[in-house]
Formats: structure tokens, sequence, C-alpha cells
């Protein structure tokens, strides 16, 4: 079958960092990642099941990889070499039918671990406490686990916690946003967004634009402002539902004048109430921090990495930085009560009422993964939003056990 | 193909729109030149310079003048017109190189308006090197007699030449009532006759080289306008007054004197003869040099000789 | 040389190209022929004593006024209001002619032994000055006087204790100004009149005033029904003014006011061609052009702005009066229309104006594009009597480089208005009803007013505002040369040259329209028959 498989190798790893100073997406050419031809991974136990990927997308923290800043944080709790590509839709192989989404966490059920943490208890399993143990190999989600395969590939394993069926009318480009629409779901219900309040979404790539989406459906933002950068971005985000869209530079002050707030330097007296950053540097984490009041909440919904931060307004201003990773289920306002949706669920929902299949805007094939990766390094410059793998197409591959 | 572009606006002079009258040329040459600057103090300095370490040698090694009677002029302080024929370019450097400190550098030269100032460039050369200012040769420009008879007021002298040009055979033309002596009778200043000998041989009207040779400079007794006095009047007598220098240059002072005061001296502007017979009376015009191996009869280069019959 | 009128040229095949600001810079362009070329009158001989003559005029008032002297008496309360740096444009060589009339006032206020005098600068909304620019208007010797003792002041519209309700005018507008004005047993207004719209009683009623009052007549309805504001008898703006000015009187506020004119002498010498007939240019002034132009090309931006905001202009006084405010008005308007009416027959169909690096509101900082709407479509659209010189559905041509350029000091509200405000919508109505009163009682911009050296928050509402007038009535604006974001983002079309520009207004006003350049500044009025 065949897959790009990322390996350790710190050589390559290196070259990417230095090549993609160059642009995100850049350090592809040199990062250790390859396509080869490799055996499809074995089922690694009962309830596990075969994938077979349609579409894969190249998200934000798999550029973050490939271009060899990610942290050193992650070293335990992923396996190498793996398969990357956490948002995949794809047809369940053995059944030879159903399309499915597959909820990329890999918690205790499917890691075996019994009996499950206190989260995945109640089937909050982005707060698992077992992602490095269990009958797999370590690895937060599929797509960073040796064992289990990834997206980026035409064939994967999932264990059946992780499936979520597709509707029939749904596209298979509506679906593969499903994950990065769960993200945005978590964050947006996370966030605490009261009534009335104001809003600022910094970023306007796909996981900006989710978020300013699932804010405009599932909370009630008072003003919802939008920093983006490109042109495209812009439109989108004010098609998904932001008041104010501005330049990045002229956020601060679109913020101050919402807020009549006065200034103080650069740090505004008052602010938002919730900036969500959806960008994840150094510079827009402090950004959000000088726009937003004073005991307001500034969250972390793109993935930071090293940072070096200036935490003195954190501390006067007494700021709750709080960061969101993944779904599992949630309530608004909470999370991990039973009973309470999946956050697969409402995304699905999400996806459907903003119609956030439009945007995936390039499909790839796996042979062209160069390119792909650099594209979406260059998404919003390029006008793209979502980028992805086109593995429709692919031959099908037979299995060690079909081949005996 | 042409290489070079004509320039357009505003490299070049702008053309004027057809549908607008045009505005009276506003003349800035001839005339209505305007000298003040080259009577600032710097250029002043400049000119005296100029004057004193570059044209009185020159002068002196081109023409080796011989100058009498400046001695008629000591007691004079004041500015003063100084008037003398003309014959040749070499006139004006070598009276101004003759003329006591006092005046020589405090002296404007009137210029015919036509020829030294007919554009910017050569107004700006002349005004410079030589402090001229532009008046007209053949009629009285209120104006720009005006200017002059400021300029002298304020002290400056002036140096013109009253035939209005240089002569084109030799004799002298008539003197012009309306320069120097127009002047002076509108200022009261005096005129002082100057006679200027042997200049045509060393550059001539019309000529090209140069010819070195030795020159006579013969400066007469200042005339005061009387009171009323009439302009013609006191033009006749300036000429009368050149013609005695001359007269005095070519013989001695005492005949000269005497055919003065008998009213027999010959005239500046020559014998009235046909042209051949005005040149012949002229004599050899020609540099000594050339002359060396002639008849030995020395400088006749007068026509009084001629008369005087010796 | 008497100075000559100003005149309309139309151009032939022999017209050389023509002057055309171009912001920090101009450029010789040639206009199509058979256009009209309208240029203002030339600078009317001076004053032989400015000071004699304000003297004259403090002693010899107009109207029903006592002379000067007559109404100083020690024990009063006199205030001395100036105009502030708006005025006049460039800012003149020293000493400036309010310096004159202050001290000449201050003499006799010395003489009648009056010992509270305060000086208040009349700056509206506008922004306090620094300590420089006002020592350049009072003089060194008025500011050390008084800035010391703190009784030189500017005034502050947003000071709660410093201003005063005088009541409503029949009309039902609110009258607030200075409390110390208004409370004053004399205020003696010291005016320079630059343009028709300045003066009478505007002065106090404008200059004087709050936002609370300003608002009255500085909305989109008093602008679009004033044909033109700087036609006094037929703008809105002025009757309002003058009802304020008449009500303010009737509350017992004695006013004298002394207006002086300026003469068209705008430029200094080194840049004389700027004010010349093209073809009248000497070589000196071609060899100027060519200098200046050549060496501003290589010129950075920032460098060449300072180079221009250092102009200083030779503006000579012309005129000086002094009395009862209408009848000073009145005079002092007749000798602005000495030196800048130019009769021009009949409107056109397209208007061409280079705009200048300069309007009122940018002394000293970058004129940003919203000022650059208000400078052509606010003040040189309106500077005519009669009809606008291009007719209704017209289009209008500026050429400015409109750069994507604010200064935050002086104009942080511009900043967020044109980031914010104008990309919803740029429809003067709209823009004054979603989002005038926000942005006038935003208590940042408050605080920047008054403390800092920042415009109001409002100001930049009255920009676009002063531009009302001309956004209905033109079919088409079009910015040459400007930076093509800002330009859109102004609602206007951006054009590379003006060639260009001539063949998208084609588009609107019909093909080989009738077009009019107006060769300003120095600043001209056309009275449009």
């Amino acid at each position: 079958m065949k897959a790009l498989v990322f390996e350790r190798s710190l050589p390559r790893y290196a070259a990417a960092r230095v090549v993609s100073s160059l642009g995100s997406g850049r350090g592809v050419s040199v990062a250790p990642l390859r396509l080869t031809d490799l055996d499809p991974p074995t089922l690694p136990g009962p309830g596990w099941r075969r994938v077979r990927p349609r579409l894969a997308g190249i998200c934000g923290s798999d550029l973050t990889t490939l271009d060899g800043r990610s942290s050193r944080y992650f070293e335990p709790i992923v396996s190498m070499p793996f398969v990357p590509g956490h948002e995949v839709v794809g047809d369940i192989d053995d059944d030879g039918g159903g399309r499915v989404v597959i909820e990329p966490v890999l918690g205790c059920l499917a890691r075996g671990v019994e009996p499950p943490c206190p989260a995945c208890a109640v089937g909050d399993t982005g707060g698992c406490e077992r992602v490095a143990f269990g009958h797999i190999k370590a690895g937060l989600q599929t797509g960073y686990c040796a064992d289990t395969g990834g997206g980026w590939s035409d064939g994967l394993v999932a264990h059946a916690s992780q499936l979520h069926p597709v509707p029939d009318g749904l596209s298979d480009e509506a679906a593969v946003m499903v994950e990065p629409a769960a993200c945005a779901v978590h964050a947006a219900l996370a966030a605490g967004v009261t009534e009335g309040s104001n809003v600022v979404v910094l970023g306007a790539g796909t996981l900006g634009l989710c978020t300013i989406a699932a804010l405009r459906q599932l909370a009630l933002p008072g003003t919802l402002v939008a920093g983006a950068k490109h042109p495209a971005q812009r439109r989108l985000a004010s098609a998904l539902g932001a008041d104010l869209v501005v330049d990045p530079p002229e956020v601060p002050r679109a913020v101050r004048r919402l807020t009549r707030s006065l200034a103080a330097g650069a740090q505004l007296t008052g602010g938002a109430d919730v900036v969500l950053d959806c960008v994840g540097s150094a510079d827009s984490i402090e950004d959000a921090m000088s726009i937003v009041r004073p005991r307001g909440r500034v969250m972390l919904v793109g993935m930071p990495g090293t940072a070096r931060l200036d935490l003195t307004p954190l501390w006067h201003r007494e700021i709750s930085l709080t960061g969101a990773y993944a779904y599992g289920r949630e309530t608004a306002g909470g999370n991990g009560r039973p009973g309470a949706p999946r956050t697969f669920e409402l995304a699905f929902e999400l996806v459907v009422q903003a119609g956030l299949e439009r945007l995936v805007s390039a499909r790839y094939p796996l042979d062209r993964f160069h390119e792909a990766v650099e594209h979406a390094g260059a998404a919003g410059r390029r006008g793209a939003t979502k980028v992805v793998f086109d593995l429709r197409d692919q031959p099908r591959w037979r299995t060690a056990e079909t081949a005996r | 193909m042409r290489l070079v572009r004509r320039p357009s606006f505003p490299w070049a002079a702008p053309t004027w729109p057809d549908g607008v009258e045009l505005a009276p040329l506003e003349r800035s040459v001839g005339v209505d030149y305007d000298t003040a600057w080259s009577r600032r103090y710097g250029v002043r300095v400049a000119r005296a310079a100029l004057l004193d370490w570059v044209a009185r040698p020159v002068v002196r090694a081109l023409a080796s003048p011989r100058v009498d009677g400046l001695d008629r002029i000591e007691h004079l302080d004041g500015p003063a017109i100084f008037a003398a024929n003309h014959a040749s370019h070499v006139d004006l450097p070598l009276v101004l190189s003759i003329l006591p400190p006092r005046f020589r550098h405090r002296t404007l030269v009137g210029a015919g308006a036509d020829y030294f100032f007919d554009t910017r460039w050569k107004g700006a050369l002349w005004s410079f090197a030589i402090a001229a200012i532009p008046i007209e040769r053949q009629r009285v420009n209120r104006r720009s007699a005006e200017e002059a008879g400021h300029l002298l007021s304020q002290g400056w002298s002036m140096v013109i030449f009253p035939e209005g040009g240089r002569t084109p055979d030799g004799w002298a033309r008539p003197f012009h009532p309306g320069s120097a002596a127009y002047l002076a009778t509108r200022s009261g200043l005096p005129v002082v006759p100057i006679y200027l000998g042997g200049t045509r041989r060393i550059l001539a009207r019309g000529s090209r080289t140069l010819r070195p040779g030795s020159t006579r400079v013969c400066v007469g007794r200042p005339l005061w306008p009387h009171e009323h006095e009439n302009a013609r009047r006191l033009s006749t007598s300036l000429e009368a007054a050149v013609a005695a220098l001359a007269d005095e240059t070519a013989t001695d002072w005492w005949s000269a004197r005497r055919r003065s005061a008998a009213g027999r001296t010959p005239g500046l502007g020559g014998p009235p003869v046909g042209a051949w017979r005005r040149s012949w009376a002229l004599g050899d015009d020609r540099p000594e040099r050339h002359r060396r191996g002639s008849n030995g009869k020395g400088s006749r280069d007068r026509w009084p000789l001629a008369h005087r019959g010796r | 040389m008497s100075p000559r009128p100003g005149f309309v040229l139309e151009v032939d095949r022999s017209t050389p190209a023509t002057l055309i600001w171009h912001g920090e810079g101009f450029r010789l362009e040639r206009l199509p022929v058979g256009s009209r070329v309208v240029y203002p009158p030339e600078a009317l001989s001076p004053l032989e004593d400015p000071d004699a003559a304000i003297r004259h005029a403090l002693l010899h008032p107009l109207g029903d006024s006592e002379p000067l002297p007559a109404l100083l008496r020690p024990g009063m309360r006199l205030t001395i209001a100036f105009d502030d740096i708006s005025l006049p444009l460039p800012p003149m060589r020293s000493p400036d002619v309010r310096q004159r009339v202050i001290e000449a006032v201050l003499d006799m206020a010395a003489t009648a032994g009056v010992d509270d005098v305060v000086l208040v600068a009349a700056l509206a909304l506008h922004r306090r000055m620094t300590e420089d620019e006002l020592r350049h208007i009072v003089g060194d010797r008025v500011y050390d006087a008084f800035a010391p003792h703190g009784l030189l002041t500017q005034h502050d519209a947003e000071d709660p204790d410093g201003m005063l309700h005088l009541g409503l005018t029949d009309a039902g507008e609110d009258v607030e100004i200075n409390r110390r004005a208004a409370t004053s047993d004399l205020v003696v207004y010291v005016n320079i009149d630059l343009v028709p719209m300045d003066g009478g009683h505007k002065s106090v009623a404008t200059g004087l005033a709050s936002y609370r009052s300003l608002r009255h007549h500085h909305n989109v309805r008093t602008m679009q029904h004033s044909r033109s504001f700087m036609d006094q008898h037929r703008s809105e703006l002025h009757s309002s003014n003058w009802r304020m000015g008449r009500h303010i009187a009737a509350s017992g506020v004695k006013v004298f006011q002394i207006e002086t004119t300026l003469n068209n002498d705008t430029f200094p010498d080194q840049f004389r061609f700027l004010q010349r007939r093209e073809w009248e240019w000497s070589v000196r002034d071609r060899a100027g052009f060519l200098a200046v132009s050549k060496s501003l090309e290589r010129t950075p931006e920032r460098l060449a702005r300072s180079i221009f905001q250092s102009i200083r202009a030779p503006h000579a006084v012309t005129s000086v009066q002094a009395g009862e405010v209408e009848a000073v008005h009145t005079r002092a308007a007749e000798h602005l229309h000495t030196q800048q009416s130019v009769e021009v027959a009949g409107q056109t169909d397209v208007l061409t104006m280079g705009l200048p690096y300069l309007c009122p509101y940018n002394v000293n900082s970058v004129m940003n594009p919203v000022l650059v709407m208000c400078l052509g479509l606010g003040y040189l659209f309106n500077m005519y009597r009669g009809k606008p010189l291009v007719r209704p559905g017209g289009a209008l041509i500026m050429s400015h480089p409109t750069p994507w350029a604010f200064d935050p000091v002086h104009h942080p509200s511009y900043i967020d208005f044109f980031e914010q405000v104008l990309p919803e919508t740029t429809d003067p109505l709209e823009i004054e009803a979603k989002y005038e009163e926000a942005f006038a009682t935003d208590p940042w911009y408050v605080h920047l007013y008054r403390t800092g050296h920042a415009y109001h928050g409002v100001h930049p509402f009255y920009m676009w505002y002063w531009g009302a007038h001309a956004l209905q009535h033109l079919g088409a604006v079009i910015v040459v040369g400007g930076d093509r974001r800002a330009v859109r983002r102004l609602g206007f079309k951006p054009a590379s040259g003006l060639g260009d520009a001539l063949e998208m207004a084609e588009d609107v006003v019909g093909a080989d329209p009738s077009i009019t350049h107006l060769h300003a500044p120095p600043l001209l009025m056309a009275n449009v028959s």
C-alpha cells in the first residue's frame, strides 16, 4: 500500500527546520517524509477496523512537524515511523461499505486500557490520561502512532469507537472538515463566551474560520471581530459570521473602539471578553493578551509550540490563558458530563449549517505531496484554506491476509 | 533618424498660448540690462584685479603708450567724464590703464547697447570686465541718461567715446552732442578730452590680428560746463579740444596752441576730399616693423604733417 | 505692474504643459486641446505698514462698535481668542499677522490698565498646538508674557467645567461656548480669513464651541444644503452660525471682531514657479522646477514631507478690519473676493485638480486619505459662487498620491474611521447615523484630544461631511496616481495617469467632454455663470 511515512532522522529534521524559514511548508523538500510501499497495518485487536481513506486533510500541526518545528513535548507521546493524517474521511473496508469520519484521538478504549481513565470513562477522550500506554504504541492521535497508520495513505486501522458514519447526503469534502470543525466546536464551547460579550478571533486559516463559524452557530457573542490577513480569508470570515473583519495590525484599534477602552501604550486598558488565538505564535499570544480585558480569557486554539512571552500582563490583568485541544463530549460551558452530545455530532451539524465544505480549496494525489504541502503552507497567500489529499482514485490494495 | 531629441518644456522655453494676449516684452538686454550687480563691492575688487594684473601689463606690452598731460587733471578729485576719439578696441583698456588710480577703479564705460548688451551673456561679460553701462549710440535715451547721471552723482567717473563708435577709415567722426557733452551739462561735471594716437595700427576696425606697436595718449584740460551751457556748444568745444591735443601730439604744444588760437587747428574729421585722398592723407597704417626700410620718414601718421610742409 | 486678475485659459496647441500638484510634488502635464485652465489672480500688493493699519482699524471700528480703547477699562475681564494653526496655509512667515494684532490689542489693554486678560486659541475640535506652533502664531513676546502664568490657553471643548451653555437659538440649536469667553466683559477675536468660509459669526460660534453645539451645523444635511459653504449667503452652515452668533450677542457676550486678509503670495521665492503661469516661466523658473522635481524623485517620502512642511508662505496682509462682527466680515469678504475671485463662464463635464501636500488639518503631519477627500471634495470643489465648476453628474479627477498613511498622534480617530467605517459604507448619511455618536463620545479620543495633540474623535466625520455636497453632485471621482487600495476604500476610482482618468471619466460623462483644470493653489474662488 502507498503511504507517506514520517521517520526519525535528526539531520533531515534539522534541515527541514532551516529550509522552512523560507516559508511554512517549504521544509517538506528535505523533511524525513517519503512516499513508500508499506505493508498495511495489522489490526491491533478486537474492535479494530480497516479504513480506506478517501480524503485526508493537511493540518497546521502536520505542517509544524514537517517544518521541523514541533515541540519536544510530543516526543514521548508519538511513535515513529508514523503515517501522518488525522483529518480523514474513508470507507470501512471490511464491510465493503459505509463512509466514516475518524475521530483521531486514541483514548483508553482504543488502547485497550482497562479500566479507562476518568476522562475516557465519560467519553471525554480529548482529556485522556493514558495517551502513551496500552496495547498500541504511543501516539496521541491516529496519524501520530506507528501502529495505526494515518490518513496520508490508502489504508489505516481505527477502533470502532473512533468511527462516525457519514450521512449519505454529505459530500466527502464536507466530511473531511468535520475533524477541524470539531476542534472549533470544542474551543467555541469551552471559551466561556457569554451572551453579548465581545469576542475576537485572531487568524483566519481553517481553524480560525471554523472557530468563527462555531462561535456564530453555537455561542451568542455580541460582536465577533476577526483578524484576517488575506482577502479571501476576509471574505470567508465575513461570510461565516464575523461582524468586523480587519487586517491583523488593525485588530487592536478595532477592539479598542468596539469596547470604548483607553490605551496605555500598546496595551488596551479594557478589551475584549474572550480572545481566541488561532495562530499560535508568540506574537499572536502577546497580541491577544494586549487586547483582552482584565480577567478576560485568552484561548489558544492553534497549536502554539515554544514561545517566549512576557507574562506580566497575564499576572496583572488576571487573564486566563487556556488551551483548546480536542473533543469528546460537550455541554455549553463545561466538559465531560455524561449524556452530553459528542463534539463530533455537533461538528457534523456545524459543517452542514455553516457550509464548511467550501473551505476545501485544493486536492492532490499522494505522489504530489511536495506541492500539496507547500500549497498548504502558503494557503492564505494563495487564497486557499484547506488542502487535502485525494485518495479516491488509488488502486485498491490487498491486505497481507487476503494475499495469503 | 535624429539622435538628439529637441528638448521640450520645461527643458526648453515655453511657448505662449495662442489665446493669451502677449505681454509686453520684458526687456532685460540692450539699454534695459540691469548692471547694478557689477558695481557691488566684490565684483569691483575682482574687476580691479583684472585691470591691474591683467589688462595693464598687456596694454603696456602691446601698445607701449607714451602718456602726456596727466598733470592737467592732477587737481581733479571728483568724478569726471573722459571723452576720447575712438579708433580701436585697444582704446578703452588703454584709457583705463593710464588713468590715475583714484579714477581707474571707479570708472564706468558707456558702451553701445546694441553691440555690447545685445545678449545677457555679453551684457554680463562687459559689465563685469569694464563696468560697462549700456547707452544708445545714436540718440539720447532719457532713461539711460538719467541712470548715468545718477551714477555720476554717486562718484563714478565715466569713459565715453563721443563719436558713437570706432572710426571706419581712420578719421574721426563728428562728436555726438548727446553723449559726453549732454551728460556733462546735466550733471555739471567736467569733461576731460583725451586724444589717442596709434591704436588703429594695433587693431583696426574689422581687423582680426593684434599688431603690437607704440601709441600716444594725450590728456587735456578738463572742460567745465558753464551754467546753462548748451550740450551742442560743449560738444563742439570738446571736439576742438581733442583736435588740439591731436595737433599737439603730432607737432609740439606751442605750435598747436598757436594754431588753435588762430582757429587753424586741423579738424579730427580729416580733409573734405574724396575717399582715397583721405586715406592717403592718413599715411601708412601698417605697424612700424613692417615699414622698416621704407622711406624712413618716421611717424607720418596724421595729415597735419602734410600741411606743415616740412 | 499692478497684479493681474485671475483668468481662464483655453488650452491650444501652443500652450505649454500645465503644472499639476501631486501631494509632495508636482508634474507638468499636457491637457487636451480645448480644455480650460482656471488661474488664480496674482498676489495683491500688501499694506505698506500693517502695524499702522491694525492700529487704524482698532481706532476706527466698523459697524455699531466703539473704538477698542473705549471698550477697555480697569478691572474688566478681557479674553483674546485667535485662530489656530489651520490658518493660513502654508503657515506664514514670522511675524504672523495674529502676533501683530494681538500685540496691538494688548498694548491698548495695558494702556487702559486691564489686568485680567486671557488668550484662548480657538481650536474648536482641532488638535491642541505645540509650544513651537503657539510661539509662531502669537510671537515670543506674547508667549513668554502669558504662557508661564497659564494665561495662554487652548480651547478645550471637552472640559466639563470649561464650557457654558447659553441656551437654544430660535431654531432650537444648542449654543455652548468656552466659559471664559462667555463670562468675559469683552471677547476680542483675532481672525485670518483665508477662504470665504472663515470669519464672521463662525469665529466664535464654531471656534469656541463644543461638539454639542457644533453638531447642529457640522452635519450632512447642512452640507448638502450649502451651495456652497464657501458662499456665506447660500450656506446653511453659515445661517446656523449666524443664528448662534446673534444668540451669543443677545446673551450679553460682547465680541470685538478683528478680521485680516492676506494676499495670494503663497510660496517662497525658490518655489515661485508654483504661482506663475507656465508660459511666462523664465529660465530661472524652469531651472527651479527641474531642480525641485528631479530631486524630489530621489527624496525619501518622509524627507520630502518635512521639506514641504517647513515651507513658510510670504503671505502679506492686504486688509485689517475691526469692530462689530457682521460689518467686519462683510468688508473682509470683499477683500478676499478681490484677491481670489475668477469669472468662469459655464460649468464643465470634467473638473481636474492637483491636490497639494497640505490642507488645514495636516500642518506638520501627513495628509491621510480622509483629508485627501476633504481637500478635494470639501475645500477645492466648494470654492465656487453661483454653480459648481463641474456640472451635476460630472466627473472630478484629483491628482494625489493618497498614501495609506496616518499620523497616529494627530489623527487617531481617522485611522479607525478609515479602517472600520469606510469599508462598511461611504454614504455620509449612513455614516452619520451609524457611527458619529460612538466616535464623538469615545473616551479614548476625548482623552487624546484633551491631553495630546489629537483631533477630536468626530473630526474625520466632519471631513467626510465636508465632501457630502460634492458626493451628491458628482457622477464619478477619480484619483490619479494614488494608492489603489486607499483610493478604493474612499469609494473612488484609481487611475494611473491623467490620460487614463480622462478615458474613465468619459464613461460617466459621455464622449468628448469639456474639461476644466483648477490651477490651485494659490487659492481661487470661481464665480461660475
